[in-house]
């Protein structure tokens, strides 16, 4: 996994809603991108110490309480970043890489540019 | 509850262990594993709800798969934590700290290391250049501060290696398993492979001798003993200090760690199947779990509160935030150490002072008080500053909350303690005594001269300003009795032609009554020898009839004519003339510290207006000598000539005097000897028939002699 994508994928997940770590697993397993769940408790612990993310505790039926993740400010601002560099570099390795007939269809991303 | 097979719980136990090495080095270490773990409950939450009776080995294994060991993400890992240091708020620099792992700590770099990589690991730590680090300890090596820091950071700082993963370097923890009070020696004995008895002895060998001495001198040292006295207290802080300090080893691989076996599966599979018998400390962990829910619902709050505080910080900002912080820190640094520096020495004047308590303190509650005062008022910040120091250099986070809670609550009561005990202590020291002066019955009146002695001169006249002494105590304890040299002399007129001497008994109490009747327990002697006049060392004070500032003022009536001579070693204030004792007698003590510009062992002779020195200059009385001190002060030893500041004396006068002096002083020496001879032939020659006359009932009657 390239630096930063896995937390761009995770940030985006918990940027539609709150969400608990099976939730982002099953919802990264569909958009068949496959990791471990043991990863990603250090990685939304750490996310949480940079105080881009925030939880909240809520009781389950099924076992001990979960933790619900939700994106703070910071997180916010953080992920239009790493959103503007993503598009950015796609931008770039599209470019980089597209056959001359298909023009780029720029309309989707919000390249500064 | 979750019901687990054997095998099952083996192979899970074995998993968190791998994950708490794995994970040994991050910030967030516990809440990891807290969430990987509750994850874990509830899929055997989900599975038993399923219908399975019991959690298997098979079931674990799934979940094991799920999860991903930790080798499987170690190799992920490198890029993740890169990202997550990048993703802090420093996206420019990438490539930067790709030796660093994860969030910084600090260490000691064993691999660039000149003396214990302190210097080395600063450098990472600060990103700076190692020879920058180094320099800078160099300069601070010079000005004194650099030794002891590098020494400290080389103890309280790990060193890198200690930290790799699966290291077979040891690790000082506490040890549960063999411990005495805290494990602290046990877990000594395992970091340096020798017996727990050895640094069992060493911290108790001092302790040992604490006691003896305790037991031998009656609870009483001789003020000399700082160091050992000091010695004892100190291994009991020590201890207490690297009990809260040293981590103790809870986890199979933390126990490992501490003997020094290297850690993998096999040694954990080992010692883990020693550890089977507990099975049921699965169920105290869903307690535990309750309680960290409730703690991290409060962090998290907390942790809100400050994302909202912690916004909106430019890259400008953060240097001037970080050299404003480094300012502080210093400025706190410095407090901190003055602070702790107060406290010290505060801490040993009260460890010295501690054995007079009994002279002064009514026992009971007074007692109590003062042991609070000295543990938890003065030990108790001591104990918890350098604890803080330590916990922070070494980067200890956790269970913190718990311990500035205690600190703080036992200081408080420390400054309870403290209140109650000086409230009580003044309230027994109230009110003054009011006693009439006594005559001291003297043998012989009539002598021409009179010396002022003490019974065991003070061979050392410096002993009171030794590094430890309670005002008016001196250095003389015996068993149960300790001596206060509040003795005074004055020296004034007679009103007729002998000698008389008064005696005037003080004392402090709770009401006049007490004070009074305390005064009047103060035996003090006072004899008179030929000419000269014999005072006890000091006021003797029991445990019983305790300190209340007994004061006694001595009052020599010289007639005119007369000489006076107070000897040296007397060691306590001299008065000329007479003042209102009942006045203000407490704060002329420091009045008559200056009154020793009166010069001792050298003899004055009383004329109709005051007192003269045979050379003739007039000594003057104290009041004056105190405005003489304002305008001379420059003089600088005003101690030798004070007498000649008036008006100043060519040189030839002054050798007159000298000369004058020398012969007055042989001609006093002659006529001593001639006395002695006297008196020595009297009693040869008449002992029977005509013995010399005791004295009469009142100093007053002038008992007359014929020796001379």
């Amino acid at each position: 996994m390239r630096k930063g994508v896995l937390e761009f994928c995770i940030l985006s997940i918990i940027k539609e809603g709150e969400a608990y770590p099976s939730d982002i697993i099953e919802k990264m397993k569909a958009a068949n991108l496959n990791i471990l769940e043991g990863t990603l408790y250090p990685l939304l612990t750490r996310l949480k110490n940079a105080e881009l993310l925030s939880y909240r505790w809520e009781e389950s039926t099924s076992g001990p309480p979960r933790k619900y993740f939700s994106l703070t400010d910071k997180g916010a601002e953080f992920y239009k970043e790493l959103e503007t560099t993503w598009f950015e570099l796609a931008n770039a390795v599209r470019a980089l890489t597209r056959t001359e007939q298909e023009p780029i269809d720029n309309n989707n991303f919000n390249n500064p540019q | 509850m979750v019901p687990i097979e054997v095998t099952a719980f083996d192979l899970l136990k074995n998993y968190t262990e791998s994950l708490n090495r794995h994970f040994a080095n991050e910030e967030g270490k516990e809440e990891i594993i807290n969430d990987i773990e509750s994850r874990i409950g509830e899929l055997f939450q989900q599975r038993i709800n399923k219908g399975a009776t019991c959690i298997t080995e098979d079931d674990v294994n799934a979940i094991i798969k799920n999860m991903g060991r930790p080798e499987e993400f170690e190799t992920m890992d490198d890029t993740q934590t890169a990202s997550a240091t990048s993703s802090a708020g420093q996206q420019e620099s990438t490539g930067s700290s790709s030796s660093s792992t994860g969030h910084k700590r600090l260490f000691r770099n064993e691999n660039d290391k000149v003396l214990g990589g302190v210097c080395s690991g600063l450098a990472n730590y600060f990103n700076i250049d190692v020879v920058v680090a180094r320099i800078i300890f160099v300069i601070l090596l010079f000005s004194g501060i650099g030794f002891l820091t590098y020494i400290i950071m080389w103890i309280a700082v790990p060193s890198s290696s200690t930290e790799q993963i699966g290291g077979s370097r040891r690790k000082l923890f506490r040890d549960p398993d063999e411990k005495m009070i805290g494990g602290v020696c046990s877990g000594i004995g395992h970091y340096f492979g020798i017996h727990p008895w050895i640094p069992r002895t060493l911290f108790l060998l001092p302790f040992l001798s604490f006691l003896s001495r305790w037991g031998h001198w009656g609870g009483f040292w001789d003020f000399g003993d700082v160091i050992r006295f000091t010695f004892s207290p100190t291994s009991l802080i020590v201890y207490i200090i690297l009990w809260i300090v040293i981590p103790e080893a809870l986890s199979t691989s933390e126990k490992l760690e501490m003997k020094g076996e290297k850690v993998d599966m096999n040694s954990i599979k080992a010692s883990v199947m020693e550890e089977m018998k507990g099975v049921g400390k699965k169920a105290e962990k869903f307690g535990k779990e309750a309680s960290t829910v409730i703690n991290e619902k409060a962090s998290a709050m907390a942790s809100d509160v400050k994302n909202f505080s912690k916004r909106n910080r430019g890259g400008l900002g953060n240097v001037i935030a970080m050299i404003a912080k480094i300012f502080a820190y210093f400025i706190i640094g410095c407090v901190c150490f003055a602070f702790v520096m107060a406290l010290f020495g505060l801490g040993v004047f009260s460890v010295g002072i501690f054995p007079l308590k009994d002279y002064v303190l009514r026992g009971g509650w007074q007692n109590f008080y003062a042991w609070g005062t000295l543990i938890l008022f003065i030990a108790v910040p001591i104990i918890a500053i350098i604890t803080w120091l330590i916990r922070k250099i070494a980067r200890i986070k956790n269970n913190s909350r718990i311990l500035s809670f205690t600190f703080s609550s036992l200081w408080a009561i420390g400054w309870v303690c403290i209140i109650l005990l000086i409230s009580s202590i003044v309230r027994d020291f109230k009110s003054p005594s009011r006693l009439d002066e006594q005559p001291v019955e003297l043998v012989n009146p009539q002598v021409n001269k009179m010396v002022v002695t003490s019974s065991l001169p003070f061979t050392k006249k410096y002993y009171g300003r030794n590094w430890i002494r309670f005002e008016p105590f001196e250095n003389l304890i015996d068993e149960d009795t300790a001596y206060v040299r509040n003795v005074y002399v004055e020296i004034t007129k007679s009103p007729n032609d002998s000698f008389q001497v008064t005696m005037k008994k003080m004392a402090r109490g709770n009401t006049r009554a007490d004070a009074n009747s305390l005064a009047r327990l103060i035996k003090f002697e006072v004899e008179q020898k030929d000419s000269i006049l014999l005072l006890e060392k000091g006021i003797a004070i029991n445990k019983t009839d305790k300190f209340r500032n007994q004061m006694i003022v001595i009052t020599v009536y010289v007639p005119v004519g007369k000489q006076v001579r107070i000897s040296k070693g007397i060691g306590w204030p001299v008065h000329i003339g007479s003042r209102n004792w009942d006045d203000n007698w407490n704060n002329d003590y420091y009045d008559g510290e200056q009154d020793i510009r009166w010069q001792s062992d050298v003899d004055y002779t009383m004329k109709e207006d005051g007192l003269y020195t045979l050379d003739g200059r007039k000594a003057d009385g104290w009041n004056d000598k105190r405005k003489q001190k304002k305008t001379s002060d420059t003089n600088a030893d005003e101690d030798d000539n004070y007498r000649y500041n008036n008006e100043p004396l060519n040189k030839i006068d002054s050798i007159k005097i000298k000369l004058e002096n020398e012969k007055q002083r042989v001609k006093d020496s002659l006529e001593k000897a001639k006395e002695k001879i006297e008196q020595q032939l009297e009693k040869f020659g008449n002992n029977s028939d005509n013995p010399v006359p005791l004295s009469a009932q009142s100093p007053f009657n002038n008992p007359v002699m014929n020796i001379n």
